[in-house]
């Protein structure tokens, strides 16, 4: 191909000369620009084309016929010019044709590239040099709705389209398509031209209605499409080989990698279009396909704890809809299969079992499991929801509670107070409150919250009234855990003890400064008293009668008449079960420093008479003391245990006509003895007491939530009302549907309630 | 500098900016890039005092917002109103109004035609035929009956 010349500057009128011009800068332009062009050139062609569609007699001739010619405005000339330019486009593209059957795969992609390139900077050019036409008869014709009527650009990629791009896009895509996989299989490619290839496709898009928008369909339809079929043909083979071939875990990488290669080749060379369909098209080959395989697989991974590939499964079935619901349900039954293993395990010897390795049973199971669902599966909720699920269930359901749910509550309760406990062994502040927030973490799963509260009550009742609970600030952040997690009512009677005590506090305050102003009557006694209100504490009247040794006796009704100068009406009930002291000896001969005994009131009691003799007989002491058998058989058997008191004859147990003799010769390492313990026996008799208030209590609770229900409904059907009832009972405990039908009969026998037609019942106000 | 060429071959130097008033001008140097770096630009439809008289405007309206899209002038078409400078700068006699006109057209400069058609358009409106045929000495050609059929024709557009 030699360079063009150009033939000289046609007359304006004549349409042949002007084209064959014009052809010649235009050949000049698709052929050769790359020798580049000068402006008389381009002037030239520009001032031909412009002179061309002026050329009409009617311009710059000024009057006649303008007038009879104006039906459709002015007429503008180019119809001609433009029919001329796209048959030229057309001759060209057909040569274009005829070339590229010679070439094909990469040879083809460069071909089409470069040609597309030549094309598509020459249709720029001439889009210029055509301004004109565009200008005028191009902008009529459109303005006048008329279709297949393009601007220059326009109009050139149109023809590539029709002329060229529908002969061969078949054979390029093929091309295209082989050189990914070429890097698929490991390759390195010459990718610049796919994305070369793409942008030409994306090019071609035109809106049939409206050419000054673009659509994405022919690049859908002609790349897309082809390529997204590749792409699933591919993996489909691909993982169907290694999978064949290699373990799960080894193709979940290298699914991974793939999914990543992937994306990365979007960035890389394709449109940003793709990215959606073809992440689409590998999750389904890569990862659907095989879901059922890797989640079999998955059992294995949990139990061998192999964290790092979880996760890899994790973020593989996340892509695909529905993907993780099979390893949530494995997870949960995984979850509380460990639970129920951890409590068996400590569960061996259910009678001595300690609390505190309950719960760490528990807690060590959720601790292990939430770590997992943090680390591999990103803290997902639903995830959570599984740990959640699985928790509840062995922590309310498992070895230890065959007896009943109110186990777990109990035994957590229990270790509560272990921690809250005075103790031997000082436990820092902050370690105490984390501990106290991984009870609460149990605690959120106890579906019988209100046995914990029943446990936890009567024993923070215990530290507070033998004030031995290790700090009350640990005290009052255990209140605020609990508030914060069942609200005000849960935690309100908890509340109003520790307000007693406080207020008990300045009580005694007050009566030592009472005491002070009678100088003349000097106490014996140290004391100190706690007014704790009969509805809060979780507290009864002592089970036997009680009549105090006279020291006492004095103290207290100064102290009652103190009390009731200050709140007069009030009725105040010793709770003798619960008080103790301290007393001093001054016989024994063992010891230089005498000994000091901790002991109950009871056994104070009964100390006080050897003050007078130094043997009582049994029925002395019953009568003097008042005291019931069992009562006073258990404060003896502490004593003569300790060897105290020594007991004639010598018997198992103190009964009627035994002789007690205090013993000159105690001797004990300490110097404080601590006589006021408890035996297992009461121990037992209060949980039995506790699990059987329980109960009561709920049946008490039930009863008020039918009647609370019915109050603001009237009227309602029998199921509705189980149902109802329920779900305002289940964040206290789960109530028995039985039990709620036994409360509504109770009600209907009260007559709180009436029967009505259909099963409905109705309030009786 | 650019350096034009009339067609009378007088040499005029023009900013570039200024040049580039012309979309044709600005639309060439783009698409021939370095190779037009320093050769003179023919212009073979324009003679120099026309040439002259469309860079004075030019070099006036230089700093003008670019006029954006072909479309945005249908505001503009319906008002005549042309800017003081504007209408000084087009008190010339009609020929050269008219070359003016025809040098925008070619030129590509679209506010510049838009102002010669105004001015146009302001020495028609409000005159009667006659009149009109008076300002622009055009001869009537039509017959009586002709000049009788158009008027029917177009009696809609008569004030009333």
């Amino acid at each position: 191909m030699g360079a063009v010349r150009m033939p000289p500057a046609p007359n304006r009128e004549d349409i042949d000369a002007t084209w064959n011009y014009l052809q010649a800068g235009i050949t000049k332009i698709m052929i050769n620009l790359q020798d580049g062009m000068d402006m008389t050139t381009y002037m030239g062609i520009y001032t031909a084309v412009h002179n061309f569609c002026t050329s009409q007699k009617a311009v710059g001739l000024g009057t006649s016929g303008a007038v009879g010619q104006a039906h459709r405005g002015a007429h503008l000339l180019g119809e001609d010019l433009y029919r001329k330019l796209k048959e030229y486009l057309n001759e060209h593209l057909a040569g274009l044709y005829q070339q590229s059957k010679a070439h094909a795969d990469e040879a083809l992609l460069s071909f089409y590239i470069r040609e597309w390139d030549r094309y598509t900077i020459a249709a720029k050019y001439i889009h210029h040099l055509f301004r004109y036409l565009n200008r005028h008869w191009v902008k009529r014709e459109m303005d006048e709705g008329k279709k297949n009527t393009y601007d220059v650009y326009t109009l050139h990629l149109y023809q590539w389209r029709t002329e060229f791009f529908t002969k061969v896009h078949e054979k390029v895509m093929s091309a295209v398509l082989k050189l990914v996989e070429k890097q698929r299989n490991g390759e390195t490619i010459e990718h610049g031209q796919i994305k070369q290839v793409v942008e030409s496709f994306v090019s071609l898009g035109l809106d049939e209605h409206d050419a000054s928008k673009s659509t994405l369909d022919i690049y859908r339809f002609h790349f897309e499409k082809p390529f997204l079929a590749a792409t699933e043909k591919f993996y489909q083979a691909e993982s169907k080989q290694f999978v064949s071939e290699n373990s799960v875990v080894e193709y979940m990488k290298k699914a991974e990698a793939r999914l990543n290669e992937e994306e990365e080749r979007v960035r890389m060379y394709l449109h940003n279009d793709i990215a959606q369909p073809l992440k689409k098209t590998c999750n389904k080959s890569l990862i659907a396909d095989h879901s059922a395989l890797l989640r079999d697989e998955f059992q294995v991974l949990l139990d061998n704890d192999r964290e790092d590939d979880m996760a890899r499964m994790y973020n593989l079935l996340i892509r695909i809809p529905d993907g993780l619901d099979p390893l949530r349900q494995k997870f949960e039954a995984h979850v509380r299969n460990a639970g129920l293993a951890a409590v068996t395990k400590v569960a061996l010897d259910a009678e001595k079992l300690e609390p505190k390795v309950y719960v760490e049973a528990l807690l060590e199971t959720h601790t292990r499991y939430q770590g997992l669902v943090k680390r591999a599966f990103t803290d997902e909720p639903d995830f959570t929801r599984s740990l959640d699920n699985a928790c509840r269930e062995f922590v309310n359901r498992n070895d230890i509670c065959k007896a009943g749910s109110s186990k777990s509550p109990e035994l957590l309760a229990k270790y509560t107070d272990v921690l809250l406990r005075k103790s031997g062994a000082g436990v820092e502040e902050a370690e105490l409150d984390a501990t106290l927030t991984q009870i609460m973490t149990v605690f959120k799963y106890i579906e019988d919250k209100d046995v914990f509260q029943k446990f936890y009550s009567r024993m923070l009742a215990r530290r507070l009234v033998h004030s031995n609970s290790s700090s009350d600030d640990a005290e009052t952040s255990m209140i605020s855990k609990l508030k914060e997690a069942c609200g005000f009512e849960y935690t309100n009677k908890l509340q109003r003890m520790f307000q007693d005590m406080q207020i008990s506090k300045d009580l005694n305050t007050g009566f030592r400064e009472h005491l002070k102003e009678d100088l003349d009557k000097q106490q014996p006694l140290d004391s100190s008293y706690s007014i704790l209100g009969t509805s809060f504490w979780p507290l009864t009247a002592p089970n036997t009668t009680f009549n105090p040794p006279p020291e006492i006796q004095a103290d207290l009704d100064g102290f009652s008449l103190f009390y009731k100068k200050k709140h007069n009406g009030r009725k105040l009930t010793w709770l003798w079960q619960l008080c103790k002291g301290e007393v001093k000896t001054g016989y024994c001969k063992a010891s230089k420093t005498p000994y000091t005994f901790q002991v109950n009131v009871y056994q104070m009691a009964i100390l006080l008479m050897f003050n007078d003799k130094d043997a009582q007989s049994y029925e002395d002491i019953l009568s003097v003391t008042q005291l019931t058998n069992e009562v006073l058989d258990s404060a003896l058997g502490i004593l003569c245990k300790a060897k105290v008191l020594l007991m004639k004859p010598d018997g198992d147990k103190p009964a009627p006509g035994k002789t007690f003799h205090l013993n000159y010769d105690f001797k004990s390492k300490k110097i404080r003895v601590n006589l006021n313990v408890g035996t297992k026996t009461e121990q037992k008799q209060e949980e039995a007491d506790t699990n059987k208030t329980i109960e009561e209590d709920r049946q008490l609770v039930l009863q008020s939530a039918i009647v609370r229900i019915m109050k603001a409904r009237k009227k309602m059907k029998h199921s509705q009302l189980v149902s109802e009832c329920i779900s305002q009972i289940k964040s206290r405990f789960v109530p028995k549907v039985g039990d709620i039908k036994k409360c509504i009969e109770i009600l209907l026998d009260k007559e709180y309630l009436e029967r009505l037609d259909d099963d409905e019942l109705g309030y009786l106000a | 500098m650019i350096k034009l060429q009339s067609n009378d071959n007088h040499q005029i130097d023009v900013e570039k900016p200024v040049a580039e008033c012309s979309l044709l001008i600005k639309n060439m140097l783009e698409d021939l890039g370095e190779a037009a770096v320093g050769q003179t630009i023919p212009i073979p439809n324009v003679t120099e005092p026309v040439l002259r008289k469309v860079i004075e405007w030019c070099e006036h309206h230089r700093h003008d917002p670019p006029s954006t899209n072909e479309d945005e002038s249908d505001n503009r078409k319906k008002t005549t109103d042309i800017d003081e400078w504007d209408q000084k700068f087009m008190q010339v006699d009609q020929e050269m109004l008219f070359e003016i006109i025809l040098a925008s057209n070619y030129l590509d400069i679209k506010p510049l035609l838009d102002v010669g058609c105004k001015t146009v358009a302001n020495m028609i409106k409000g005159k009667s035929p006659e009149e009109i045929r008076k300002t622009f000495n055009i001869t009537n050609d039509f017959t009586p009956d002709e000049e009788e059929q158009i008027r029917r024709e177009n009696e809609w557009a008569e004030d009333r």
